[in-house]
């Protein structure tokens, strides 16, 4: 747990991503309290200014608000009472509402689907690379196939066919056509690490081949199979999105993906309802920067010579750290003689 | 030469794997394809037309092993049948007029992100522990990670209904008849390519600039980038004669998998900004039910893809003597 800790603080991209992640999984399982409407009834006027915006412009009805932001005479009548924080959708719906239960959704297809495949990539990966023989010649050309077939239209064309999936058979077609990149990182890895001497050493030792891949080889593996566990929630919560967006998941279901469809369909933009598309954008663009700055920062401890600042960060803080110790040991010189004070005085 | 036919034969396995795959989901569905189709027609539907429209849409009754058989035919001979959406044109016709546009937008998005981020990565490569390397590097991903869909909603909302800079959609004037000798009609297709264009490149300049990136680190500890600096030569030219050139190798092929793979990954774009490629034509099918358009468009975009592969691993052949010896 220190460990963990101590290697947040020491790396500020890892630092970052974490509290945007757990910024979003506290909204997502608290959105009942913080939310004072519910998402998917009419709670509001349609098209009703964000509050913030609303009290602003009736402070000072000749701000800059006022003029650029909130400058439709008849929706601010409309949302006079600034009751919605971030504002309500074409149908009245609290946005606000609909972005913290779409968190729900959005996060739990991300997790859901990472796990799969990286379950599946690391099962994969691991029996081809360290069975190797007809097995990984197996593996590989199912890997390969996989990677050959373009990703995009296969998931619309499955979800369209499905018809207005929802959620899990989302998290579950994605899992099950994107393991094969991920497979393919593990398996290179998994063969050359086989051929290292405490591989063959447990080999001797008549260790079983279970063990070995438990004990040996899968610990050397964790930053890898850690990489691409994001690496597969990021796609797959730019999956959902995309899916959702194109109209072919239930649209039912509260996600930020089916927010950016009703923008779509009741062409909100055109009518300048910015509100309403910068939410579920806003959420997707701070999510997928912590993602990736979590990502980054697995690549970095994974690989220490990506760094851009390659250990000189902590080499000028021992430096640092090394004088200030020094200066304490250092103590002032006893005078030579009386007045010797005086004199260097002067002679400065 | 047996390098190749290895290829070769893989990537038919490939091409028969997509099309078995096509000819599972349809059927694999709950429901008939066609009595689907029927399900909202208006008019009377009597049995004998529903066989007739299966008989031309090629679902054959019959054991599964026969209709595979047909399907498989009819996939190597190239006839992918006839669109139910506009039903007197084929499936061929329909897909051909989107292929071009469709190549033509993600041919200038991959080049066009090849070169930047190419650039961009030699020199964060060069300045690594800059604060061009460290701002440029995480901030090029940072664009890769966020969504498509938000990328080209956010650029067809500011650029093209707020500033009014660029049109909201299609790839040329609706007054316009597309005329490939007219400068005219050129200027104004360009015009139209400006937004999806961005949105297709944004999200591609990070992949280039970090795999440049990586490359050129490795690379940049060999010895003979030391022994060039050691012979005096100026920085322009051991970056870019002896670091990039050798570090470029693995880009390069990537440059050609990139393009097979942008012809699906913009497909998001192209629906968005409502350009009349590969992606629109997929949307309409789905909504439309189109069936055979759905499964000819993903064998297209399988084909491109198998395409683009074979042709990386061909550029690979060309650019690495190693290879050429050692197969």
């Amino acid at each position: 747990m220190k460990g963990i800790f101590n290697l947040l603080m020491n790396n500020p991209k890892a630092l970052f991503g974490s509290v945007i992640l757990f910024m979003f999984i506290f909204v997502a399982v608290f959105a009942p309290l913080l939310t004072d409407h519910v998402p998917n009834k009419r709670t509001g006027k349609p098209h009703e200014y964000p509050s913030p915006i609303v009290k602003i412009a009736q402070a000072y009805p000749d701000g800059w608000v006022a003029e650029n932001l909130a400058d439709d005479k008849r929706t601010m009548l409309m949302s006079k009472d600034a009751e919605h924080v971030l504002g309500t959708t074409r149908m009245g719906r609290d946005i606000w509402a609909q972005l913290a239960y779409g968190a729900r959704v959005s996060l739990g297809v991300g997790f859901g689907a990472g796990i799969v495949v990286c379950f599946l990539a690391t099962v994969i990966g691991i029996s081809a690379g360290y069975f190797g023989g007809r097995v990984d010649d197996i593996l590989s050309a199912a890997m390969n196939v996989m990677l050959v077939i373009p990703q995009y239209p296969l998931l619309f064309v499955l979800a369209a066919f499905i018809g207005e999936a929802g959620p899990l058979t989302i998290a579950l077609i994605i899992g099950f056509t994107s393991w094969a990149w991920g497979a393919r990182v593990i398996r290179a890895q998994t063969m050359a690490l086989s051929e290292k001497e405490f591989v063959k050493a447990a080999e001797v030792l008549g260790e079983s081949r279970l063990r070995i891949i438990f004990i040996e080889i899968l610990p050397n593996l964790v930053s890898i199979v850690g990489a691409s566990f994001i690496g597969s929630v990021m796609y797959a919560i730019m999956m959902e999105a995309t899916i959702s967006f194109l109209g072919l998941g239930d649209p039912g279901t509260i996600s930020w993906g089916i927010m950016l469809y009703n923008v779509q369909t009741s062409s909100s933009i055109l009518v300048g309802a910015w509100w309403e598309l910068l939410a579920p954008c806003g959420a997707l663009i701070t999510l997928s920067i912590g993602l990736a700055m979590l990502n980054f920062a697995v690549d970095e401890i994974a690989n220490p010579q990506l760094r851009s600042n390659p250990g000189m960060k902590r080499f000028e803080k021992m430096q640092k750290a090394d004088k200030k110790a020094r200066a304490a040991h250092v103590q002032a010189e006893v005078p030579h003689f009386p007045g010797e004070q005086d004199l260097a005085k002067d002679a400065r | 030469m047996g390098f190749f036919l290895r290829r070769l034969s893989f990537y038919f396995i490939a091409l028969l794997f997509a099309a078995t795959l096509n000819f599972i989901i349809p059927r694999a569905m709950p429901g008939d394809p066609v009595t689907m189709m029927f399900a909202n027609a208006t008019v009377q539907v009597t049995p004998e037309r529903i066989a007739a429209m299966k008989e031309l849409l090629g679902f054959v009754d019959g054991p599964l092993i026969v209709q595979f058989g047909m399907y498989i035919k009819s996939v190597l001979t190239w006839d992918l049948g006839v669109s139910v959406q506009f039903y007197p044109l084929s499936v061929n016709t329909v897909l051909g007029n989107a292929v071009g546009w469709s190549l033509f937008l993600a041919g200038s998005a991959v080049l066009l992100s090849f070169t930047l981020g190419s650039v961009l990565g030699i020199f964060a490569a060069w300045t690594r522990g800059s604060k061009f390397d460290a701002i440029i590097s995480p901030g090029m991903l940072v664009f890769q990670a966020v969504p498509q869909v938000v990328t080209a909603m956010l650029l067809m909302f500011v650029f093209a209904v707020g500033l009014q800079w660029f049109p909201t959609g299609y790839a040329y004037s609706p007054g316009l008849t597309p005329d490939w000798t007219s400068w005219e009609f050129l200027k104004n297709v360009a015009y139209h390519a400006v937004l999806p264009l961005i949105g297709a490149s944004i999200v591609q300049i990070g992949g280039f600039l970090i795999a440049m990136r990586n490359n050129m680190i490795n690379l940049l500890g060999e010895d003979y980038i030391t022994m060039a600096k050691g012979k005096g030569l100026s920085e322009n030219r051991v970056v870019f004669n002896y670091a990039a050139r050798n570090a470029m190798l693995p880009s390069v092929t990537a440059l050609s998998m990139s393009l097979g793979m942008a012809i699906g990954g913009q497909m998001i774009i192209e629906i968005i900004f409502n350009y009349p490629g590969l992606g629109t034509v997929l949307l309409n099918a789905i909504n439309a039910r189109d069936y055979q358009v759905l499964q000819g468009q993903l064998l297209v975009m399988t084909l491109f893809m198998l395409f683009f592969n074979l042709l990386a691993d061909m550029l690979y052949v060309l650019l690495d003597p190693r290879l050429r010896k050692g197969a």
